[in-house]
């Protein structure tokens, strides 16, 4: 089975976020990016699907050349090969357009990817990825079993303890939960070898999109704040001793 | 263009989300400040007690297609069905629970109607007369208001505690049945059967006070330290979810979103940055003590009483506390 990872890469802190001169993006000073930790849930899925039943991995990442550096990271987990689609957008719909436009460039029988992304916190692309390619889809997909007619067994969360199995005919995208497989550690020295791989490269122009499909519309940010607090938090000072007894005293009353 | 408010209704078991009843809360108040008319639609089977609940909700109209292959129905039919009710009313926005079957729905419809989608949105207001909605960023350390433009449609995806549920309304909503062939809808995909997480030892929903562990005690050898508080509270060990992913609590101990909804008298959350999908399992506790070494950590958005500090100092000590209280 041929399955491709889609796989994000997310600045750590950040900070100084403004709003871009045409509203339609956050600018900010960022840390590293690194691979965002939904997704890499999704490459281990991908590994142990190969593991037990063969098949090439190739991780796709959209985003400057900073995001080689998580196609990397991909490739010294196990991805057999790695494509980056060089265009940045925050905006969901222009994000899913240019990755469907990928996926068609691409031999797959399943697409793997994270819930959501710890900067947008959207969850948007990858089932939008799905309806533009007209491919079936789940959401928190917490298993998988690769069945022999060329289908998948999937579990999916529906929330509060409740979960449904869903079969899907491939090829198919699933968003898949953390902690559907383990996350594995990459020794440095493997870090280090897979910078050697070689890493495909997407144009925009190369998909045949078009600027129109690219460009955000429909609205603007008007602001970026630290959130609003549903209600002022009490903060308690002084010592572990002193906010002990202040914290029991507390539970107390509540009883 | 009718520019109206439809709500789409999030079924469990055949029941109506709590969620659903905020989102007509909301968007009764949105069309009345926008002069236009609220529409629910429900998808399913044998829907006649559904629409009964429905009533009484502010909504003008209640749309419903009813047919038995919309038993067991797999995401990709679910989200062809809501966007073609939705093509018959053309509404401006179309309001879907913030859930995770929300999710699975809300790209698919908005990608079938070429609208854009604003998922895990705190807020949908007017404000200085555009449609605005807040949501957030960087892990929900910051907030954006985005705003609509005049013309621009929109499938806004709303977390569960954006609004509380308001009172009953007088008007009687106008019930009309959609058919629609549902049968011949393309699907590659479909449900074999639903099940529920097997009922374990530890009940949640029962305790009084819960001490919950989250992903920043680090290591599966230090859990004991929120263990032990929990014994000495005589309260119950719960834990987010990344606590679960790595295996150092079973399943059956998780807050949030995916696992367990409580509303204990006191929630004690150590370690816990606040997620999202944790907060809403369990912002409706009486009383949220939150300790957390991060200031801006989004669990002190919900938190009445907070404690910025090495939860390896406070905890402890607290159990301690609570151990001589016990004794005296």
């Amino acid at each position: 089975m041929n399955i491709v990872v889609c796989c994000k890469a997310v600045p750590g802190l950040v900070t100084d976020l403004k709003i871009g001169t045409d509203g339609k993006a956050i600018q900010y000073q960022g840390q590293l990016l690194a691979i965002n930790e939904c997704d890499e849930y999704a490459l281990e899925e991908a590994l142990a699907l190969k593991r037990s039943g063969g098949g090439q991995i190739t991780a796709i990442s959209m985003g400057n050349i900073k995001a080689l550096d998580i196609l990397y990271y991909a490739l010294a987990k196990g991805a057999d090969k790695a494509v980056r689609v060089d265009c940045e957008s925050q905006d969901p719909r222009v994000a899913s357009t240019v990755i469907a436009a990928a996926l068609r460039k691409l031999d797959f029988d399943l697409v793997l990817t994270g819930t959501q992304s710890r900067d947008t916190l959207g969850g948007q692309v990858g089932i939008a990825a799905a309806n533009l390619l007209g491919i079936p889809f789940a959401y928190a997909v917490v298993d998988v079993e690769a069945r022999e007619n060329h289908t998948v067994k999937v579990r999916k969360e529906l929330g509060g303890g409740r979960y449904a199995e869903v079969e899907l005919m491939l090829p198919a995208l699933l968003c898949v939960q953390t902690g559907i497989q383990p996350l594995t550690f990459v020794p440095p020295a493997r870090r280090i070898r897979a910078r050697q791989q070689p890493v495909a490269s997407f144009s925009l122009a190369d998909l045949g999109l078009q600027s129109e499909q690219l460009t955000p519309r429909g609205y603007r940010f008007v602001g970026v704040r630290a959130p609003e607090r549903a209600h002022q938090v009490e903060l308690l000072h002084g010592s572990p001793q002193e906010i002990a007894a202040a914290l029991l005293t507390k539970i107390q009353e509540s009883l | 263009m009718s520019r109206d408010i439809l709500v789409l209704v999030e079924l469990a078991d055949g029941k109506i989300e709590s969620m659903t009843f905020q989102l007509l809360a909301i968007g009764r108040q949105l069309a009345a400040e926008m002069k236009v008319e609220l529409v629910a639609a429900a998808i399913g089977h044998q829907l006649e007690n559904v629409v009964e609940a429905l009533q009484g909700h502010g909504t003008d109209r209640i749309l419903v297609v009813d047919d038995p292959a919309l038993t067991l129905t797999a995401g990709e039919v679910q989200a062809h069905v809501f966007a073609e009710v939705a093509r018959q009313i053309e509404p401006r926005l179309v309001l879907v629970g913030y859930s995770l079957i929300g999710m699975e729905l809300t790209p698919a419809i908005a990608s079938k109607l070429g609208m854009n989608a604003f998922t895990n949105c705190v807020n949908v207001e007017l404000r200085d007369g555009a449609v605005t909605v807040t949501r957030p960023l960087f892990d929900s350390t910051m907030h954006a208001q985005i705003a609509l433009e005049e013309s621009a449609t929109a499938v806004v995806a709303l977390q569960k505690g954006s609004a509380p549920a308001t009172a009953r309304s007088a008007k009687k909503a106008v019930v009309e049945s959609i058919t629609m062939d549902v049968k011949s809808i393309p699907s590659r995909s479909r449900v074999l059967e639903i099940t529920e997480e097997p009922k374990g030892d530890v009940d949640l929903a029962k305790a009084e006070i819960i001490v919950a562990v989250g992903r920043g005690i680090g290591d599966k050898e230090k859990i004991h330290f929120t263990a032990e508080l929990a014994d000495a509270l005589g309260a119950t060990l719960a834990c987010s979810r990344p606590v679960v992913d790595v295996g150092w609590l079973p399943r059956e101990r998780q807050v949030g979103a995916s696992g367990k909804s409580v509303a204990p008298k006191v929630y004690v959350a150590c370690g816990i940055s606040g997620a999202i999908q944790h907060l809403t399992g369990m912002r409706d506790s009486k009383r949220i003590i939150a300790i957390n070494k991060d200031p801006n950590a989004p669990i002190f958005q919900v938190a009445h009483i907070g404690v910025v500090g090495d939860l390896f100092e406070i905890v402890p000590a607290l159990t301690k506390a609570a151990q001589e209280a016990q004794t005296r």
